[in-house]
C-alpha cells in the first residue's frame, strides 16, 4: 500500500481480512471471490489472507458447530465458501511460503455413498496446508491398496456415516496392516458411529468427531 | 398394535424392528441373500419373516433399503451385493428442476416388489405378526433427487423457496406410497425423514418439515411411525406435534428423557444401540440395554435403526430374552 502510512495501511489491511473472514463465518459464497481478488489486489500477502480471513473464520465456524450453534448445512456453506476463496489465493503461494504439511489420502469405505463430512474435513484439511487426495466414495479395497501404493500417502483418513458399513472400514484397516502398508502411514477414521473405542479398537492411528479434531489429529499424526 | 395406542398392556411388550434386522447371519438361515431380497417380493417377504420365526420378532418388516421410492422417482439405484447396501448412483434433479410424480409410480418395479411382499406376509403372517411397511419422507427423498450435500447446502445457503418446492412436491410419493402398503397389508408404516439430529437444526425441521409431516399425517389414513436418526432429544416435542403416532429412536436419545418427554403423547420404539452394542458388544450387553428401555418405560423394543450386516443373531435374539421376562 504505498502512499499511505503505515499504521493507516495497516488497519485498511486487517479491516480487508476481517471482511473475508466474516464473509466465510456468513456463507456469502457470492461475495468471497471479489473480496480476495480485492485484498490480494491490496497488496496483502497470500499467506495471511489464508491464515487470518479464511482459516480463521473455518476456527470460529468449526467451534460454532461444535456448541451446536450451527449445523451441518451452515457447516457446508462456509467450507465450500473458503474453499472458494483459497483457489484464488493458492496459486499465489509460494512453496516455500507454505510447504505442505503432509499428503492425506482421504476415501469413504465400500458401500457407503455418504461424503458431506469427508469433504468438509478434506476442505478444511485443504486450508491447514495439507495435500489431500480424495478417493472418493464406495472405495474398494482394491483400489485403496493401489492408491496407498502408488501415492505413498502420510495419512490415511476413511470414513463412514452408516452403522452397516463400520465392518468394511475394520476390514479395510485389517487388510492394509497385513499387507505391511502402514509403517510410514498412519490411519485416521470418523464418521457418525465412529468412536474412540471402535478406533481403537479396529487399531486405527487416531479419531476425530468432527472436521476440527480431525485437523488438529492429522497435525499430531504428522508429529506436530 | 396395542403398543402402538398405548392401549392394554400384555405381560411384556412387543420386540419390534421399523428398520432393518436384516444380517449376514439371517440371511445365511434362511437362504436368502441381498441383492435378491431387494429385488424379488417373495425373497423380500422370506427374510422378512425370518426375523420373526428364527429370532423371534413380533414384526416383519420387508423394506431394507431406503431406495424403493427413489428407484421409482427415476434415480438408477444400484442394489448392491451380499455386504453392501443399495444405493443411488446419480440424482435426477440436482438441478432442483420440478419433479412430477410419474401415474405410474406404484407400478414400477421397486415399488410393485415391496406391495407385493406386504401382500405375501399379511397371507402368512397376518393376526400373528404385526406387519410393518416403511416409507421414505419428502426430505429423505430430497436427497435422492438433488444430492444429500447439494440439498443441504441449499438449506445452508438459505435457498429457501428451492428447499421448499422440492419437499412439496415430493409429499405426493410419500402419500402414495403410504396408502399403497397399507392396501397391501400392512398394519403400520414407518415414515423415514432423515432430517437426522447433529446433521440439522431442529429450527430447520421446525421451517421445513413440521407443517409437511402435520399435513402428512393428516393425508394418510393408518398408523405411522416417524423414523429419524440422530440425537434428537432437542425436537422431540416437535415429532409429537407433527402427529405421528409413535417415533422410533437411537440410543442417543436417553430412553428415560424420552419417555419423560413425549411419552404420554406417543408410542416409542428403540433404541437398542446399532454400533456399540448390538454390532460389537456382547449378549449381556445389549441384554441390558434392552432392560433399561423396558424399565424407562419404551413401548416397543428393538435396535435403533437398520443393523450393521455383521451384526451376530446372538444378539438379536438377546432383545427377545430381555423383553420375554416381562415388564
Amino acid at each position: 500500500m504505498k502512499g499511505i502510512e503505515p499504521g493507516k495501511a495497516r488497519k485498511i489491511m486487517s479491516e480487508r481480512l476481517n471482511t473475508i473472514k466474516k464473509a466465510v463465518i456468513n456463507r456469502k459464497r457470492k461475495e468471497i471471490e471479489g473480496l480476495v481478488d480485492g485484498a490480494i489486489e491490496a497488496g496483502i500477502e497470500p499467506g495471511r489472507i489464508i491464515n487470518e480471513g479464511l482459516i480463521a473464520a473455518m476456527d470460529v465456524v468449526g467451534a460454532q458447530f461444535a456448541a451446536n450453534d450451527i449445523f451441518v448445512p451452515e457447516m457446508l456453506a462456509s467450507a465450500l465458501t473458503m474453499k472458494l476463496g483459497l483457489a484464488k489465493v493458492k496459486p499465489l503461494l509460494k512453496s516455500e511460503d507454505q510447504p505442505s504439511r503432509g499428503t492425506v489420502l482421504m476415501g469413504t469405505v465400500r458401500g457407503d455413498m455418504h461424503d458431506i463430512g469427508k469433504n468438509i474435513v478434506n476442505m478444511m484439511l485443504e486450508g491447514a496446508g495439507f495435500t489431500v487426495v480424495d478417493l472418493g466414495v464406495d472405495l474398494t479395497l482394491e483400489k485403496l491398496l493401489e492408491e496407498i501404493e502408488s501415492l505413498k500417502p502420510d495419512i490415511l483418513g476413511l470414513s463412514t456415516l452408516l452403522t452397516t458399513t463400520m465392518p468394511e472400514m475394520e476390514r479395510a484397516v485389517r487388510v492394509i496392516g497385513d499387507k505391511g502398508l502402514r509403517e510410514n502411514m498412519k490411519i485416521m477414521v470418523g464418521g457418525a458411529p465412529i468412536s474412540k473405542a471402535f478406533a481403537e479398537k479396529i487399531g486405527a492411528d487416531g479419531h476425530g468427531s468432527d472436521a476440527g479434531e480431525a485437523v488438529e489429529l492429522a497435525k499430531r499424526l504428522m508429529g506436530e | 398394535m396395542s403398543a402402538l395406542y398405548k392401549g392394554m398392556k400384555g405381560d411384556r411388550p412387543p420386540v419390534g424392528n421399523p428398520t432393518s434386522i436384516a444380517c449376514h447371519d439371517l440371511m445365511d438361515l434362511c437362504g436368502i441373500s441381498f441383492p435378491e431380497a431387494h429385488l424379488n417380493a417373495t425373497a423380500m417377504a422370506e427374510l422378512a419373516l425370518a426375523g420373526h420365526e428364527l429370532i423371534g420378532f413380533d414384526t416383519v418388516m420387508p423394506e431394507y433399503s431406503v431406495d424403493q421410492e427413489a428407484a421409482a422417482l427415476g434415480c438408477n439405484v444400484d442394489w448392491g451385493d451380499r455386504n453392501r447396501m443399495p444405493d443411488s448412483r446419480h440424482f435426477p434433479h440436482e438441478d432442483f428442476s420440478d419433479i412430477a410424480i410419474p401415474e405410474d409410480f406404484l407400478e414400477k418395479p421397486s415399488m410393485r416388489v415391496l406391495l407385493d411382499a406386504l401382500s405375501i406376509l399379511r397371507r402368512h403372517v397376518g393376526g400373528k405378526a404385526a406387519i410393518i411397511g416403511k416409507v421414505m419422507g419428502p426430505w429423505t427423498l430430497s436427497y435422492h433427487m438433488a444430492g444429500t450435500q447439494n440439498f443441504l447446502l441449499q438449506i445452508g445457503i438459505e435457498e429457501k423457496e428451492i428447499v421448499h418446492r422440492m419437499i412439496r412436491q415430493l409429499m405426493p410419493a410419500t402419500v402414495a406410497s403410504a396408502r399403497a402398503q397399507f392396501q397391501a397389508g400392512a398394519d403400520v408404516v414407518v415414515l423415514a425423514d432423515h432430517a437426522t439430529g447433529n446433521l440439522v437444526s431442529p429450527r430447520h425441521y421446525e421451517e421445513y418439515l413440521l407443517p409437511v409431516h402435520q399435513e402428512l399425517t393428516r393425508a394418510i389414513e393408518g398408523p405411522l411411525i416417524l423414523h429419524v436418526c440422530g440425537n434428537c432429544t432437542d425436537r422431540l416435542e416437535m415429532f409429537a406435534d407433527a402427529g405421528f403416532d409413535g417415533y422410533h429412536f437411537e440410543w442417543q436419545v436417553d430412553a428415560k428423557t424420552a419417555v419423560c418427554k413425549i411419552g404420554h403423547r406417543m408410542c416409542l420404539v428403540g433404541n437398542i444401540n446399532n454400533p456399540e452394542v448390538l454390532y460389537q458388544g456382547t449378549p449381556e450387553d445389549v441384554y441390558d440395554q434392552a432392560r433399561y428401555a423396558i424399565e424407562a418405560g419404551v413401548d416397543i423394543i428393538g435396535p435403533e435403526c437398520a443393523i450393521p450386516l455383521s451384526t451376530p443373531i446372538e444378539n438379536l435374539k438377546a432383545i427377545v430374552s430381555a423383553v420375554h421376562e416381562g415388564y
